[in-house]
């Protein structure tokens, strides 16, 4: 059989392993005080696959069998994915090149290893492909959580998040086998097409490995009751990797729900979408209300991050038995909130880690009278905290608007309810921190001095939250047109 | 039922095995002379008494060599199979070129263990 490959569509991956690999061997020959130029090399392979997959934008391409394909699903997702990627680089190039100098080339190895799994995430269509991808993901992640190799809680975050994610996996992929022996097919279409037979639609042995396939990705989003690894994980990690693991990981993670879901499981969406309508329900709630009683800022995000997946998770439990209207509106308004979700936390976990240079405690102690010292950082975090809490104009208003009325759409009254009630109680967090920046008085005048990059990156999260929240148009002119969704 | 019918090869052989077992010790007990004495009662192992206990440490380095070991051997589980097929995948160039990329990655690796002197020994 000849194999034929379509290199361009597996350009912006190939690009990205080339650079890892350059990350590497360049990094044996650096000098300690010249290893910051591994940045620059990291970023420069990441522009190159960003520029590699906008030339693919419009096609649509399919290689590897099937198991490998481009459209505007995996396209849109490929984009953040690499936006996020350059965004997290320079958040972290100074804080690593004052905390960990020495072996800051295996953090960018490791981190673009982990991006370059979360790309072939966006494309994957298959079940291997997807396990693969997955592990790729979470593998670097567990390296670099435990990055202060010699900090006790950085090996601790470590050990955790490797247990839990080898847990969740193992859980995973025994509900994977079990769907391949039932419908002899890894290919998630063929696969759809398999159980859309009236005998499977509530065959036990189907709805038992959808749950094990369900709990697998329910530890990788931080859903609740598998979310107990998160908080521990983010406080122990460096906080460029507690960014990048609530930010990019989880949006990997919901990249391959929403595959699985809509495309492997619709005609299951009678079985799944209650179980999806108390896990959504269980993670905000307790997400917002564990959040309540936070004094440390990364904690106090990680339990906002929980809430906000529940959000995320949301229109997943409005589609059961739902039409193909409700079933596409439901989709883009998941995809919507990963995207805009990923660029405002970003963003507050930035401004985190310009305080963290200062005082290194993360207590949110730490942010009082913050405006009088430092009032550019301060405008930037109240923009990224209201942009959380989902005030209008700001993104995170769109975000919350687009699943709120998914669920009206959907006949899901009751969870738009609990959605807004959680979205008060979010508030008042959001809004306790900002009211503690501005007028309490600060301990220690002196400021705080923003390094170049850092400020660039915060600066240009506040022009997407900003623009995203007066041009909604932009996400919803690109979701709905995923041709995933052609149910 | 005649689902479980499947099993009977399994059950049989697990039957058959488990009476061998029996059989052959049990044969070997009543038909062997028994005279036991003290050096006979000793452990066994490869002719020499044995020496230390049970637990000991083995240096890391052990474990750096295992996987730089591990490195090589996947690589070769994977070459095997491709040269008995190269002949017959088409086009040939790029089956070659793409086999190549494969050991360079795997190289890479080498590369680094090396100049992160993990190959050097305890001075």
């Amino acid at each position: 059989m000849p194999t034929t490959l379509d290199l361009h569509a597996v350009l912006p991956e190939i690009i990205l392993s080339g650079t890892l690999l350059a990350v590497l061997v360049v990094d044996l020959f650096l000098r300690d005080e010249r290893k910051l130029w591994n940045s620059v090399i990291a970023m420069a392979g990441v522009l190159g696959s960003f520029w590699a997959t906008l030339t693919l934008i419009g096609d649509h391409r399919a290689t590897f069998n099937g198991m490998f394909v481009v459209d505007s699903f995996a396209l849109l997702f490929k984009l953040m994915f690499l936006a996020v990627a350059a965004l997290v680089i320079l958040i972290s190039a100074n804080y690593l090149d004052e905390g960990v100098r020495s072996t800051q080339g295996e953090f960018y190895f490791l981190l673009l290893s982990s991006f370059l799994g979360m790309l072939l995430m966006a494309s994957s269509r298959d079940f291997l492909m997807l396990f693969v991808a997955l592990e790729l993901v979470s593998a670097p992640g567990f390296l670099v959580a435990g990055f202060k190799k010699r900090d006790a809680r950085s090996n601790e975050a470590a050990v955790k998040f490797f247990l839990f994610g080898v847990l969740s996996t193992a859980v995973m992929l025994f509900g994977m086998s079990l769907i391949y022996g039932v419908t002899k097919s890894t290919n998630l279409v063929a696969v759809g097409q398999a159980l859309a037979h009236p005998a499977a639609r509530s065959e036990p042995l189907i709805v038992a490995s959808i749950l094990f396939i369900v709990a697998g990705f329910g530890f990788k989003v931080s859903a609740v009751p598998f979310h107990f690894w998160a908080p521990d994980t983010y406080e122990g990690s460096p906080v460029p990797v507690a960014a990048f693991l609530s930010v990019a990981s989880k949006a990997a993670g919901f990249a391959g729900l929403l595959q699985l879901m809509f495309v492997a499981f619709p005609h299951q969406s009678n079985v799944w979408a209650p179980g999806f309508a108390i896990m959504a329900v269980a993670t905000m709630t307790l997400g917002n209300i564990v959040a309540l009683a936070q004094t440390n800022i990364v904690r106090l995000l990680a339990y906002s991050s929980i809430a906000q997946a529940g959000y995320m998770l949301l229109p997943f439990a409005v589609v059961g038995g739902a039409g193909p209207a409700v079933m596409r509106q439901a989709f883009a308004a998941s995809l919507t909130y990963i995207l805009i979700y990923s660029f405002m936390n970003l963003g507050a976990f930035a401004v985190v880690i310009v305080v963290n240079r200062k005082r290194s405690s993360n207590l949110i102690a730490d942010y009082d009278g913050l405006m009088s010292r430092e009032p550019g950082l301060t405008t930037a975090m109240l923009f990224f905290l209201l942009s959380l809490a989902g005030i209008p104009p700001l993104a995170g208003f769109w975000a919350k608007f687009f699943v709120f009325s998914a669920a009206i759409n959907g006949n899901a009254a009751w969870l738009a309810a609990v959605m807004v009630l959680n979205s008060v109680i979010g508030l008042y967090y959001y809004l306790s921190i900002g009211a503690r920046m501005v007028l309490r008085p600060a301990e220690d005048q002196s400021r705080i001095g923003v390094p170049f990059a850092l400020a660039a990156a915060i600066i240009l999260l506040v022009i997407i939250v900003v623009a995203v929240g007066v041009f909604p148009d932009f996400f919803n002119h690109f979701s709905p047109r995923s041709t995933l969704v052609a149910l | 039922m005649s689902y479980y019918w499947q099993y009977g090869t399994l059950g049989a052989l697990t039957a058959v095995g488990g009476a061998f077992v029996v059989i052959a010790f049990l044969g070997n007990r009543l038909m062997r002379p028994r005279k036991p004495r003290v050096e006979k009662a000793t452990t066994y192992e490869c002719g020499m008494d044995p020496v230390g206990e049970g637990w000991s440490n083995t240096h890391i380095r052990y474990y750096l060599f295992a996987f730089l070991f591990v490195i090589f051997d996947v690589e070769s589980v994977f070459l095997f199979p491709w040269a008995v097929q190269l002949e017959k995948l088409r086009p040939q160039g790029t089956v070659l070129v793409e086999m190549i990329v494969f050991i360079g990655i795997l190289a890479i690796g080498l590369l680094y263990a090396w100049k992160k002197k993990v190959l050097e020994w305890v001075k």
